[in-house]
């Protein structure tokens, strides 16, 4: 299965045309061009290649690994949130609508 | 008042990429208007427009260009250029005392164009992160001030199509009287969104499509002349005092002697015979200039009815009996129009004019118009018009009418 890391790469990579050897972990996002306001956007994209929604709540994140915990944590927090109603409605495809 | 020099060309045009392959392609009369093949020239009534060939991924690295719109894309890369062609005329400056003055029309409308796309005809709200820093009028001034570490004023005019007249002029001032030691000054558009293609439509100014030839739709004083052809571009200009020039060696391309302005004030779209003829009269007067220092002219030249004809008579206004001696070009014809970055490509065309000895060609001129009379060098470039000076003039919707007078750089007026 595909982690979420990988997921961010190839996003970083295809996208931003970053190569893939700089794209690790510990990798600050300002070395890789990306500074605060880079950030928004970054996670405006990640918000439609990972179907989640960012709360409102301004977050601070300065290297890949951050992004991809922060990214981790948003996914199990809003499956949490929505396991009751897709026990009950088991064909959910998707966390938003399309 | 110090005299100025333009050390630097950039640009990004519909006739090429480089000064050398604009010249070529203008001398010869080579059009830049095409057929547009987009999914959505099929809803345009005439789906024409001059473009530029430009590859984004070779200059700016991705990051980076995600922030920029196309006007701005294609200003940074002209600015880019213009400073590196300069022999360093940015080295060793006060950096307070740089400025950039940029002019477009219609800033980042494929931006907005896009955004609206998205609300409207998506009819989601996921607007994108950069829509404002990337839509708003002053962001190419302000990514060519960061480019380049320049701290003075970085200002945008926008008076539609003489904003980068406006911009070089306003330049002028400040190094003339001794604000600034360096200015990058012209202007970019990249109007070819949808929304803005089907604006411009919609206003019954462009011109129809040749369906034999496409790329002689825009027909400067031509009688059968039926409108503009829009175009995408930017040009920019290095200036600076003379005599900093001078010493430090640089390739001088040419001087500016004046600049002036009126406002029409009278009418939105309809031109004026008395606001144009006030504007060249202004530049001639700030330049200490008469109309026989007066050698050649980039004529606005739009291809509209209305301008051309009032154009013809406001050059007759201000020159009387000299007007018919002076070649005029209208390099819209080949170029299309760029807007708010048309005056600073017209002004890159008359500098290299003079340095070349060529008119150059006002091109699909087939049937002349009485009303239309003057020299306006059809067709066919002119070879040896040694012009010391040349007029590039630029008259905008809104009225706002701007004048540059050039001398070029071995020029003998002073």
């Amino acid at each position: 299965m595909t982690t979420t890391f990988e997921r961010l790469s190839a996003i970083l990579a295809k996208d931003y045309k970053l190569p893939p050897e700089r794209l690790t972990p510990d990798a600050p996002l300002e070395t890789l061009g990306i500074d605060s306001l880079g950030t928004v956007e970054l996670l405006w994209n990640i918000e439609d290649a990972f179907e989640i929604k960012l709360p409102p709540e301004p977050v601070e994140l300065t290297t890949l690994g951050d992004v991809v915990r922060y990214v981790d944590e948003l996914i199990a927090r809003q499956a949490m949130t929505l396991a009751p109603a897709a026990s009950a409605a088991p064909m959910v495809p998707s966390l938003r609508s399309p | 008042m110090r005299r100025v020099a333009i050390s630097g060309i950039g640009m990004v045009s519909p006739l090429g990429n480089s000064t050398a392959e604009v010249m070529a392609h203008a001398r010869a009369g080579r059009s830049g208007v095409r057929r547009l093949e987009t999914p959505f020239a099929s809803r345009l009534a005439a789906p024409i427009a001059a473009t530029v060939r430009f590859d984004e991924g070779d200059d700016f690295d991705a990051v980076s260009a995600r922030m920029l719109d196309r006007f701005s894309l294609l200003a940074m890369f002209a600015a880019n250029q213009a400073v590196h062609g300069s022999s360093d005329a940015l080295a060793g400056i006060d950096r307070a005392r740089g400025g950039v003055f940029v002019g477009t029309g219609m800033g980042g409308t494929h931006t907005m164009d896009s955004g609206y796309q998205t609300l409207y005809g998506e009819n989601s709200d996921r607007i994108k992160p950069f829509t404002i820093l990337m839509g708003m009028h002053n962001a190419a001034a302000a990514w060519i001030g960061i480019e380049h570490d320049l701290r003075g004023p970085n200002m945008t005019y926008s008076t539609a199509c003489s904003s980068s007249t406006v911009a070089i002029g306003e330049a002028w001032m400040r190094v003339a009287c001794g604000q600034l030691d360096v200015a990058i000054a012209g202007g970019s558009e990249a109007p070819l969104s949808p929304g803005s293609l089907k604006a411009w439509e919609a206003l019954h100014t462009v011109a129809t499509m040749d369906t034999e030839c496409p790329s002689a739709s825009c027909r400067p004083f031509s009688k059968d002349r039926s409108g503009m052809v829009l175009g995408e571009g930017a040009a920019m200009l290095v200036l600076e005092p003379w005599d900093r020039a001078v010493a430090r060696g640089a390739l001088i391309h040419g001087e500016i002697l004046g600049y002036g302005q009126s406002n029409d004030a009278s009418h939105i779209t309809r031109p004026s015979v008395e606001g144009q003829a006030a504007a060249m009269r202004a530049a001639l007067l700030v330049a200490r200039a008469d109309p026989h220092d007066v050698d050649a002219i980039n004529a606005h030249g739009t291809g509209t009815q209305a301008n051309d004809r009032t154009e013809t008579a406001a050059i007759r206004a201000v020159f009387g009996v000299r007007a018919d001696h002076i070649p005029i070009s209208a390099t819209k014809a080949m170029h299309g129009h760029l807007l708010g970055a048309g005056g600073a490509l017209e002004c890159v065309l008359s500098l290299l004019a003079m340095q070349h000895e060529v008119a150059l060609p006002t091109m699909h001129l087939q049937q002349p118009d009485p009303d239309c009379d003057l020299d306006y060098v059809p067709n066919m470039a002119r070879a040896g018009v040694a012009a010391r000076v040349t007029l590039s003039n630029s008259f905008a919707f809104g009225g706002t009418n701007a004048v540059l007078v050039l001398q070029r750089a071995d020029g003998a007026m002073r």
